[in-house]
């Protein structure tokens, strides 16, 4: 076969044409796709004072595009953009150091506020304790007859806060009782 | 209703691409509703892809519809051959048929299906599709070259089982 009947047979086969897809698949193709595909948008500068409603598009189209299409960042953006993580993982870490969970002997010291509400007491110093008051062991019984030892302790919560410039002390003692259960065996 | 100018646009898009892409998926799937879903799902994902609204590629959707029709291809090994055979009892024509010309068109469809699938689909996109070989190649993921000789092979295969037909 030669390279002329080749083009004269892929002639013939260029006469056929291929079915049109059936009216349901358009529809589907065109309740699928946005109405402005294929254009590019103007950016409506130049547009009517009041125009148009905007366009509506189908949701999963448009959230696929919408990365896509959002608006490019300044150039001020490219050289000063780092900024703002650089400033956020500053004030991250500076949050890190000035933070002291606790103290060695147990207690909470929380660092005085900025005095500059004046009329407001002023907490100096605030102390979180916790006493225990009892501590006493229980046995119970379930139903199936299987016993069970309760460890049980009462603790009597304290949180302290002093304003010596005013001569205040504010005392709160809150009860608590904890009951932890326990192996029968391991006791 | 008049329609906007974009929808037109779009209209006019799918008249002239929508064609080729069906018939391209109804050679990749196993049934005319798998065939219509094929081109849906690709027109969609190829659109999604492009960045800038502009139409896709014909290329990019030809590869998309080949990529899931693979995928469906897996799923649908699960499934009974009765099963794809009750969904689809009527076959569908591949290509626009007149009264005088159906016979003929039938018998080049009857020898496309007896064409090995590898020279079948370098054809249809070539000659049908409006694909170059570069693109071609693209969409299947082999060598210009490769999709060149088997649009050779494929030609002269499909001329010999038609060539009664377009003597």
């Amino acid at each position: 076969m030669t390279g002329r009947d080749d083009e004269l047979f892929e002639a013939e086969l260029r006469k056929l044409t291929p079915a049109p897809p059936p009216p349901e698949l358009t529809a589907r193709l065109a309740s699928e796709m946005p109405t402005g595909f294929g254009l590019r948008q103007s950016s409506g500068a130049f547009g009517p004072r009041n125009p148009l409603p905007k366009r509506q598009r189908t949701g999963a189209v448009q959230d696929a595009a919408a990365p896509n299409r959002a608006l490019p960042r300044p150039s001020w953006w490219r050289l000063f953009g780092w900024l703002a993580p650089a400033a956020a993982a500053a004030a991250l870490i500076a949050a890190l150091l000035l933070w002291r969970p606790s103290a060695p002997d147990g207690r909470l010291h929380v660092k005085p506020a900025t005095a500059s509400l004046k009329p407001a007491p002023k907490a100096d110093e605030i102390e979180i304790d916790r006493r225990l008051v009892a501590l006493f062991d229980a046995v119970a019984q379930l139903p199936s007859g299987e016993p069970v030892r309760f460890r049980c302790c009462e603790w009597a919560d304290e949180v302290v806060v002093r304003d010596p410039a005013r001569g205040i002390v504010i005392e709160r003692r809150t009860p608590r009782l904890e009951v932890v259960p326990l192996r029968f065996e391991t006791y | 209703m008049d329609e906007s100018p974009q929808q037109t646009d779009w209209r006019r898009w799918l008249e002239d691409h929508a064609p080729k892409f069906l018939l391209f998926a109804r050679q990749q799937a196993r049934s005319e509703a798998d065939a219509q879903d094929l081109v849906q799902e690709a027109v969609v994902e190829a659109a999604r892809r492009r960045a800038d609204g502009l139409p896709p590629p014909p290329a990019l959707v030809f590869a998309t519809i080949r990529r899931r029709a693979i995928d469906l291809a897996r799923c649908e090994d699960r499934r009974t051959g009765r099963e794809l055979a009750a969904a689809d009892p009527t076959p569908v024509g591949w290509f626009d048929t007149s009264v005088e010309e159906r016979e003929r068109n039938q018998l080049i469809q009857d020898a496309m299906n007896r064409l090995p699938e590898m020279y079948r689909e370098v054809v249809t996109l070539k000659v049908w599709g409006g694909l170059t070989f570069a693109e071609i190649a693209d969409t299947l993921g082999i060598p210009a070259n490769t999709a060149a000789s088997r649009y050779r092979y494929g030609l002269a295969e499909l001329r010999k089982l038609t060539k009664e037909v377009l003597a």
